[in-house]
């Protein structure tokens, strides 16, 4: 193709996958995935994100799932959208962003802990499953370093 | 994007030719989208798009875009829209340059170096005739003009009509660019196609208009998360809620299988039943259409009888 420009990236290119098999709607996949790298320090503060058009663009998705998407993120106090200038990671403060991933890690136990009661297990037994759990990741650790 | 006035408004919209008719339809359009009018062929949708650019008269109903009507605002409005139809007409014995210096006059915003990068993209000739290009050819010359108006609404009539897949895909990128350029506030795109890809490639919204009529205006992704399909250990021995679809399994081990379009409800339903869910999956914008044609055909048939 002549003539073809390449247009300089001022927006980084976000790793994000939608999946249509994934039974959660597509804007809580999104806010999910962005949630991660920012809390993971991924995507650091002042970070430009895409444009809810160029992201819909990119991930095939509407823009109003990008919209959304947004908008929670806002109201979480993760991301700031100004006029004239875009979208950017806020700059959340270290205890902050200590305590979401705190939470973060609640919700995955708090989860782990209903799927262990669905299949019958005792608070004895869970807790043995911790133990085991923890148990295995520390020999990994080690594992690791030597 | 919200909260505002709707660029195209219709309200009980009607056509008739004949045996066939077109509505009653009603539909706004807001600022900023990307509607896809999806059908089969011969469902009204170029006599739609004709209406909205005043070419056909409407036998009844109410036509307002950007707050303005036909005939009275006919050229304050059209100068706000860029209309690429599916067969122009009188374009044949004009060349690119041509039709560019005459489209161009009536529009201020005309953007000719947008015109120009587009032609040299679809390696058209300045100086040869629309007629003499091939289909697909003719397709991206007619987007061309439509896009170069850098008016703030689109109107294209099958846009990828007869195209290769290559041309396709710069006429779906030329549409995401139209909306993304930064030196214009919301624009909006209304397009009609058969192709199920394109909707899911670059619409928010998607109507469908089959037989003439609208079977509705739906977020693209609210519709497809809308829709599910189970497949059960055993099936329901009575209707579960959401369920518009079922098809038993059989001894030899095949799953039973329902199609959903309440999918929280249906999987609470079941698992209230126990019933075990062994997989899930969502619909494609097909299936979904296909079971609201079924869903449109029924009820006529059911209003026909009881005359309401």
């Amino acid at each position: 193709m002549s003539g073809k420009k390449r247009y300089p990236r001022r927006v980084p290119h976000v790793p994000i996958r939608l999946s249509m098999e994934d039974p959660q709607p597509m804007y809580r996949q999104l806010e999910s995935q962005l949630r991660d790298f920012i809390l993971a320090g991924e995507l650091k503060a002042g970070t430009k994100l895409p444009t809810i058009r160029a992201l819909a663009g990119e991930l095939s998705c509407s823009v109003i799932t990008t919209q959304r998407a947004y908008q929670d993120l806002e109201g979480e106090g993760l991301i700031l959208t100004r006029q004239g200038w875009g979208t950017v990671v806020a700059d959340i403060p270290e205890e902050k962003l200590n305590a979401r991933r705190r939470e973060a890690v609640e919700a995955a136990f708090g989860e782990a802990v209903r799927t262990g009661r669905r299949a019958g297990l005792t608070e004895e037994e869970l807790r043995d499953v911790l133990n085991q759990a923890l148990q295995l990741d520390h020999t990994n650790v080690e594992g690791d370093v030597s | 994007m919200t909260d505002e006035r709707p660029v195209i408004s219709l309200r009980n919209l009607r056509k008739s030719y004949g045996t066939f008719e077109l509505g009653p339809i009603d539909l706004d359009v807001q600022p900023g989208y990307v509607v896809a009018i999806v059908g089969p062929n011969g469902g009204g949708k170029s006599t739609l798009m004709g209406m909205l650019m005043n070419l056909i008269k409407p036998t009844s109903g109410e036509i307002t875009i950007f707050g303005g009507v036909y005939p009275e605002e006919e050229v304050t409005v059209k100068r706000r829209i860029g209309y690429a139809p599916e067969r122009p007409s009188g374009y044949d014995g004009l060349s690119s340059r041509d039709l560019g210096e005459f489209v161009s006059r009536f529009y201020p915003g005309w953007d000719q170096r947008l015109y120009e990068d587009l032609l040299a993209d679809a390696a058209i000739e300045p100086e040869k005739s629309f007629g003499e290009f091939s289909t697909g050819t003719q397709r991206r010359l007619t987007f061309a003009l439509a896009l170069a108006t850098g008016s703030e609404l689109l109107l294209l009539d099958e846009p990828t009509g007869g195209v290769d897949p290559f041309a396709r895909r710069r006429i779906l990128e030329g549409i995401s660019r139209f909306m993304m350029d930064e030196r214009y506030g919301d624009r909006t795109v209304l397009f009609a196609t058969h192709v199920m890809e394109e909707v899911r490639r670059i619409a928010d919204y998607v109507a469908f208009l089959v037989d003439g009529k609208l079977l509705g205006l739906f977020e693209k992704d609210a519709l497809l998360e809308g829709w599910r399909t189970f497949w059960l250990d055993k099936e329901p021995e009575s209707e579960v809620p959401g369920q518009v679809e079922v098809e038993s399994g059989n001894p030899c081990g095949s799953l039973a299988r329902i199609v959903s379009d309440s999918p929280r409800e249906t999987e609470e339903a079941l698992c209230a039943r126990n019933i075990r869910i062994v997989r899930s999956g969502a619909l494609d914008l097909e299936e979904i259409l296909s079971h609201l044609m079924r869903r449109g055909k029924a009820k006529r048939i059911k209003s026909s009888r009881t005359g309401e």
